[in-house]
């Protein structure tokens, strides 16, 4: 019997439809046309401007902050709302339930617009730390729920079984609990950056002076600037590093007894 | 030993993105610029810093309305705005803005006398123009034969399916309205309805209203008339010599980005010696032609190069130029147009 022929199929459907936009957006970045969907000639000129240009790798630097530190916090406190409504059932956690999923289907605008009326009003000026605290804000519904989603897969009966062999509860919970959840915070943590690192309509009410971020730059300069293909070489390369953390990711988890 | 690396590594990142926020960086007074992107040559901004010992700081913003919105809510820290003309009104009417200083802005004698009789603000009481370039038509030579330069283009029947309009209810009834012979900011009902009816008609012969995909579409041949910015059909043209880029006899809009200062400004002085640098003939026109935009600087002028100031697009002959005009700001007459855009866009 001839092997079937769909699973072939369907994989490279699905390659396709992921990759096809990113090879031509590549392609893109080494035409030296700027207008013109056909070639024109191979250049490098997009990617030495791009690193004249200090406002883009400073828009870049902005992002990649943002995005860690808002990352960072919204894994501790998504994990710690977790575990609360998790573990405690009243009335309480059941409002605070509700509360964290609002945010989910809440408009960025209407976010963007009441989180910069916050900041006016407690007199906080507007910078790269109002950005910050505005994308913990939406990224916290998200990996509350991600780990919680972990967490009810959980067997509790394993931290018993620790603490009746000994454990306190803080090495329970480093040894036993925080393990077993990490994936599913971590997962909640990527999720939070790459929502945090794209985000334009928040981030541009809450951004003070100099606190451009790549996503307001780059929306800004569709609408005047001559250089926009410098964005191109600035997507490929952060494709490039993309991809090369993920293959040293899968390199350096692959398990050592072959 | 992991999980410590982890921490120590996000501690630390934390660190580093909170100091350089926190920590004032010197005492150089600091100015704020809240622009478009691209929309200062690196060395205007240089020298302005060198010669009075501050540091210009660049914000930007992709609409006037979305800032306006952030400025009218209360959002401080901008020393300057730099909005359409028709959004300076906007912020003037709702008070945002602080009038400029005369007595400090010498340098607002070189402004083009021509322009401000079309200005919104012809005294510069509260804005000084900087950067202008009107709405323009682009077509394929080899495919529209004996084009005139007129809005008429687009009721041809040999482009039918073949062009674009932007999709702007400014600039399509403003065109309708030019194309009529009436003021592109008209507010007489009769006279958008006659222009609301002039746009359907277009409508019906264009391919789709367009504010992005034109630019490609008439570099590649897809498209054989389009309706476009003059910076980008320009660059455009660049790539393409069968490109042929006109305003129409009729007149058309020729936008114009002010300079102003909000009222909430911090450093006012500092505002206005930007404001009268940007003025400054030579600083102007080698701003002008980093960009690719017109500044109204009739002092600037001949410092240009031969090419650029030869450019019939930026500056087009007086008989065309004294037809353009700004896109004004309509206050409480945006429904009338609304009503006639909505039209328009289901028929």
């Amino acid at each position: 019997m001839k092997p079937s022929r769909i699973p072939l199929v369907t994989t490279c459907i699905v390659l396709a439809f992921f990759y096809l936009p990113i090879a031509a957006l590549v392609a893109k970045s080494f035409n030296s046309s700027r207008f013109s969907p056909e070639w024109k000639g191979f250049t490098l000129k997009w990617y030495s401007r791009l690193f004249e240009r200090d406002d883009i790798l400073a828009a870049l630097v902005n992002s990649l902050k943002v995005a860690v530190i808002a990352a960072s916090a919204s894994m501790l406190l998504g994990t710690c709302a977790a575990f609360a409504l998790h573990r405690y059932k009243s009335r309480l956690q059941d409002a605070h339930r509700v509360m964290v999923n609002v945010p989910l289907v809440l408009p960025d605008i209407l976010m963007g617009m009441s989180l910069l009326l916050l900041f006016i009003a407690a007199g906080v000026s507007l910078s790269l730390a109002t950005v910050t605290i505005a994308h913990v804000t939406f990224c916290l519904s998200y990996v509350t729920l991600v780990v919680l989603a972990r967490l009810q897969d959980f067997d509790p009966n394993i931290v018993e079984a620790a603490r009746d062999l000994g454990a306190t509860r803080f090495q329970a919970f480093r040894k036993i609990t925080l393990p077993i959840l990490f994936p599913g915070v971590l997962a909640g943590g990527l999720l939070a950056f790459t929502l945090s690192i794209d985000d334009y309509v928040v981030t541009f009410f809450v951004k003070g002076p100099g606190s451009d971020t790549l996503p307001t730059l780059v929306y800004s300069m569709i609408k005047k600037s001559k250089e926009l293909p410098v964005i191109n070489a600035l997507s490929t390369l952060m494709l490039l590093f993309t991809f090369l953390l993920v293959f040293a990711s899968q390199r350096l988890t692959r398990p050592v007894n072959r | 030993m992991k999980r410590r690396h982890f921490i120590a590594t996000s501690s630390a990142a934390l660190a580093a993105g909170f100091l350089p926020s926190c920590s004032g960086k010197s005492a150089k007074p600091k100015l704020t610029v809240f622009t478009w992107a691209d929309y200062l040559s690196d060395e205007a901004k240089a020298a302005f810093e060198k010669a009075h010992g501050c540091e210009v700081v660049i914000d930007t913003f992709d609409s006037n309305e979305a800032m306006i919105a952030k400025i009218e809510s209360g959002a401080t820290g901008y020393d300057i705005l730099v909005p359409s003309s028709y959004a300076v009104k906007q912020l003037e009417s709702k008070g945002l803005l602080q009038p400029l200083d005369h007595t400090k802005l010498p340098n607002l004698g070189n402004i083009d006398k021509t322009y401000l009789t079309h200005a919104l603000d012809p005294e510069m009481k509260i804005s000084a123009p900087y950067m202008m370039a009107p709405t323009c038509v682009a077509y394929l030579k080899s495919k529209v034969p004996d084009a005139e330069p007129t809005w008429g283009l687009f009721s041809r029947a040999d482009v039918k399916g073949r062009a674009t309009l932007l999709d702007d209810m400014r600039e399509v009834l403003g065109a309708a309205l030019k194309n009529l012979g009436h003021s592109l900011n008209s507010t007489d009902p009769a006279q958008l309805e006659a222009a609301a009816a002039l746009a359907i008609e277009w409508k019906t012969n264009i391919a789709k209203f367009e504010n992005e995909q034109y630019k490609s579409g008439i570099a590649s041949g897809e498209f054989h008339l389009v309706h476009g910015y003059a910076g980008d059909l320009i660059a455009v043209q660049a790539e393409n010599g069968d490109i042929e880029i006109v305003i129409p006899k009729e007149g058309a809009s020729f936008p114009c980005d002010d300079l102003c200062i909000p009222k909430s400004a911090k450093n006012a002085d500092l505002a206005h010696a930007f404001i009268n640098h940007l003025c400054d003939a030579e600083v102007a026109a080698e701003n002008m032609e980093w960009i690719g935009y017109r500044a109204p600087n009739t002092a600037a002028y001949k410092s240009l190069t031969e090419d650029f100031r030869g450019s019939p697009i930026l500056f087009p002959p007086d008989e065309v130029f004294s037809k353009c005009e700004p896109i004004g700001y309509l206050g409480d007459k945006l429904p009338l147009w609304t009503a006639a855009w909505e039209k328009v866009k289901n028929a």
